[in-house]
């Protein structure tokens, strides 16, 4: 990975840190949720930057701030996710989605790779 | 004058629609795909306007049209290429594709000013926007920005850097316009039925292309275990269900995965540009040939009265 990314995917991948930790992270503890390799100064920027957005939110804990993901109207949002899949076919196809359905064959060839994968893991 | 330049089209994009898509999968598929999308479409429309050709031919042989614009109707009769039945089958076929392509193109339209609006409501405004869901789900709204829509629920899931390459995957959908690669396909094949198998070779493409993308900036192994934590996501836990059978394409982004980035091919690419290329070299030689077969109808009507 190099250092040279853009402002806006660097905040997607704090943000997606704070998102998946479920518990406030510090500075410190988004440079290793992360996983990078962002300097301590740069996270701190992305977390200010996030919070005057008023994407996250934070508190004192000790020394640095604590933040969390603020989940305003989050639940509009995942309504309204499911209204436009729900469209169907023609009206959905524009929404790029990571995975659409499973056909069998996909289905033989995962659970292929996750039996391989855990033969790896028990050795 | 003859009617082959009418009917190459015609051949030709069937052709396109039977080979391009397993030529595409065999090259780079930011190279592959918008050779698909934008060659299915130039393809589609060429095959329609030598229809449109061949129904203009017959519509000029009413003898009343003919008159008013001042052509012979019998020199016409006596110089198209076209046989008998043609004509009338043309012209129904044009009436067929015109409505068929402003209702795909009408369709898209509608989708895209859909997918603008859901990208302005998005909650938050930076680029990614969580929703709190259990569902495994990560979605590419185009938009002005583009915005990226992951649940809390896929992210809790994945590891760092699988994270990453879901996030650069997105971003690479919006980042070179997938949504219209697969709007051409769907014209195309609003076009042109020939083309059926191009909107899901482009979808494919499109999957590919951003795979291709993310794993640039990562490992290929990274993206492959994103995808499959995200799969696993999709099976209802302990369930031997298998879902919906349509259109599932994993398996072979996985396989794509697990091998070495496909690499350049100088003819594949030749080959994908030519069909399209010849489409249009063969509509311009007929609309030459219909132009010239007009004039010597002029001039037909011209000594007639003389």
């Amino acid at each position: 990975m190099t250092g040279r990314r853009a402002k806006g995917s660097l905040e997607s991948e704090v943000l997606a840190a704070l998102w998946a930790a479920g518990r406030p992270l510090t500075p410190a503890e988004v440079m290793i949720a992360v996983d990078s390799d962002l300097a301590y100064t740069t996270v701190q920027t992305i977390l200010t930057r996030l919070h005057v957005k008023g994407a996250v939110e934070r508190a004192r804990t000790g020394r640095a701030h604590a933040y969390t993901p603020v989940l305003d109207d989050a639940g509009l949002a995942a309504e309204r996710m499911r209204g436009v899949l729900d469209k169907g076919g023609d009206r959905a196809a524009v929404l790029a989605r990571f995975l659409g359905s499973l056909s069998a064959e996909d289905e033989a060839t995962l659970t292929e790779l996750l039996e391989s994968h855990r033969d790896r893991g028990s050795q | 004058m003859t009617g082959l330049w009418l009917y190459l089209p015609l051949l030709l994009s069937g052709f396109f629609g039977g080979v391009a898509p397993a030529i595409s999968r065999r090259l780079p598929p930011h190279v592959g795909t918008p050779l698909l999308s934008v060659g299915g479409l130039l393809a589609a429309l060429g095959a329609a306007t030598s229809l449109a050709l061949v129904a203009f031919d017959f519509l000029a042989q009413t003898p009343g049209l003919a008159q008013q614009a001042g052509w012979s109707d019998d020199a016409l009769r006596q110089h198209d290429p076209i046989t008998e039945p043609i004509g009338p089958l043309a012209l129904l076929a044009v009436l067929a594709i015109v409505a068929r392509v402003a209702r795909a193109a009408t369709g898209r339209v509608l989708a895209v000013h859909d997918a603008h609006r859901l990208a302005a409501v998005l909650p938050g405004s930076a680029e990614l926007s969580v929703v709190a869901s259990g569902e495994t789900q990560a979605l590419a709204v185009p938009g002005r920005p583009g915005r990226i829509v992951v649940t809390t629920g896929l992210l809790r899931r994945l590891d760092p850097g699988e994270r990453r390459a879901l996030l650069a995957h997105e971003r690479a959908h919006l980042a070179h316009r997938h949504h219209l690669h697969q709007a051409a396909a769907r014209i195309a094949v609003a076009a042109n039925p020939l083309l059926r198998s191009l909107p899901a070779a482009v979808a494919l493409g499109c999957e590919r292309w951003a795979d291709e993308d993310a794993a640039r900036s990562g490992r290929r192994e990274t993206v492959a275990a994103a995808l499959v934590t995200a799969a696993q996501g999709l099976r209802p836990a302990g369930s031997s269900v298998l879902l919906a059978a349509a259109g599932g394409d994993v398996a072979a982004r996985l396989s794509a995965l697990r091998s070495p980035a496909p690499r350049m091919s100088v003819w594949r690419l030749a080959v994908l540009a030519a069909i399209p290329a010849a489409v249009v070299i063969a509509v311009a030689v007929a609309m030459h040939d219909t132009e010239r077969l007009f004039e010597l109808a002029q001039r037909a009507y011209r000594a007639g009265r003389r």
